[in-house]
């Protein structure tokens, strides 16, 4: 099978909605469970990724508390809206504003890989902070539940035809 | 001026008469406004000139130090994988390898496509084969080729890091930040007149708005 067909064989709007039930199923241990543990000078905290947004802004760093925010809440809960808009909007044929639907998704294909922010965030963390007694960060089950669900939103995203969204769609070769 | 290629919108599969373009001109979707093509303000080369200086700055950025970090005169220098290897050795194979490919693997894939996509129409080389499977690839990892997300998140540790530890920031990421960026270049001064991945003439077409 050669990737043209493969790609069109994934292609389907029931694929699109199994993956992005799927994914929203994913996002709420994502969201609930802790991603990171952090240990400093004896101090403890282990953080899901709205707490640990929520500390940053604590500690004054706004710009990059409002980044993990929108980046790891946001787009996420956006992205899983507005497929299901346009997966309840292209059921049953062509919707009457094709142009306007067809610029949402290319917005949601767009805005889908910063998600990825929290998952590089935390290797990162991982790797740099490993000072034994005095500051080590540790990941938590969360990341993994996290990074399923932006793979699977991605994934989703992918398999949603924007084709589907116009009248001779069906005419068009694949 | 049109040309014989044909060029389908990624988005709604309205089909054209690929366009010329001159620099700075895109190439729009007459039915759905998508942006299908621009003209590089750098000229042709600059697709495959980008994607060379990519897949040449990723060396440097794999084996040079990305950051260092210091505490109470511990010091621990990280390269663009420990975080991946961080991962693995606590047991999370998949997140680390999901890393190790959005991060590294893809964008050097990516890379390489773009240049092999490029090369034979700018350095001379007759093209033997056809290379609508390795165009389509390419469409697809864009997707998941994300160095610039990378760029972000270590940007964000940096300054979360900075009451914690002493952070120095080492010549890797510069050159990981200059591979990201030329793939950026790479990907949108994609050159459809001398790479025709799909050399099928549509004379019916109607030609994209330039």
């Amino acid at each position: 099978m050669n990737l043209a067909s493969m790609r069109t064989r994934f292609r389907s709007n029931t694929h699109a909605a199994a993956l992005a039930l799927a994914a929203a199923a994913m996002l709420v241990p994502a969201q609930l469970l802790p991603v990171l543990s952090t240990e400093s000078s004896g101090r403890n905290r282990t953080d899901t990724i709205f707490s640990g947004a929520k500390e940053l802004w604590h500690q004054g760093l706004w710009a990059i508390a409002i980044i993990v925010f929108v980046a790891s809440i946001l787009i996420p809960v956006l992205k899983l809206a507005g497929l299901a808009w346009l997966l309840f909007k292209a059921r049953g044929g062509a919707p009457a504003n094709p142009r306007r639907l067809t610029r949402i998704y290319a917005a949601l294909d767009f805005i889908g890989r910063w998600s990825m922010l929290d998952v590089f965030l935390a290797a990162f963390l991982t790797g740099l902070v490993q000072f034994g007694e005095l500051s080590t960060v540790e990941p938590r089950g969360g990341i993994v539940a996290f990074a399923a669900a932006v793979v699977l939103t991605i994934m989703a995203t992918q398999a949603f035809d924007p084709r589907v969204l116009w009248r001779d769609s069906a005419s068009l070769p694949s | 001026m049109a040309t014989n290629f044909r060029l389908t919108c990624y988005l709604c599969g309205h089909e054209h008469r690929a366009v010329r373009l001159s620099p700075g001109q895109k190439a729009v979707c007459v039915r759905c406004d998508a942006v299908l093509a621009k003209g590089s303000r750098l000229g042709p080369d600059t697709a495959l000139a980008f994607s060379l200086t990519g897949l040449i700055l990723s060396v440097p950025a794999i084996f040079l130090p990305f950051i260092a970090a210091g505490k109470l005169g511990d010091l621990r220098i990280s390269r663009v994988l420990t975080g991946v290897g961080g991962f693995w050795d606590r047991g999370l194979a998949g997140t680390g390898t999901l890393v190790l490919l959005c991060g590294c693997v893809l964008p050097l894939a990516l890379l390489a496509s773009l240049a092999v996509l490029h090369a034979p129409a700018r350095l001379g080389f007759r093209q033997r084969t056809d290379f609508g499977s390795l165009y389509r690839a390419a469409r697809i990892l864009e997707h998941w080729a994300i160095p610039e997300v990378q760029v972000l998140a270590v940007l964000v540790a940096l300054m979360k890091l900075g009451s914690l530890v002493d952070v120095t920031i080492g010549p890797g990421f510069w050159c990981y930040c200059g591979m990201a960026v030329s793939l950026l270049v790479a990907e949108h001064s994609f050159d459809f007149d001398t790479t025709s991945p799909f050399p099928a003439a549509a004379e019916n077409a109607p030609e994209a708005a330039p």
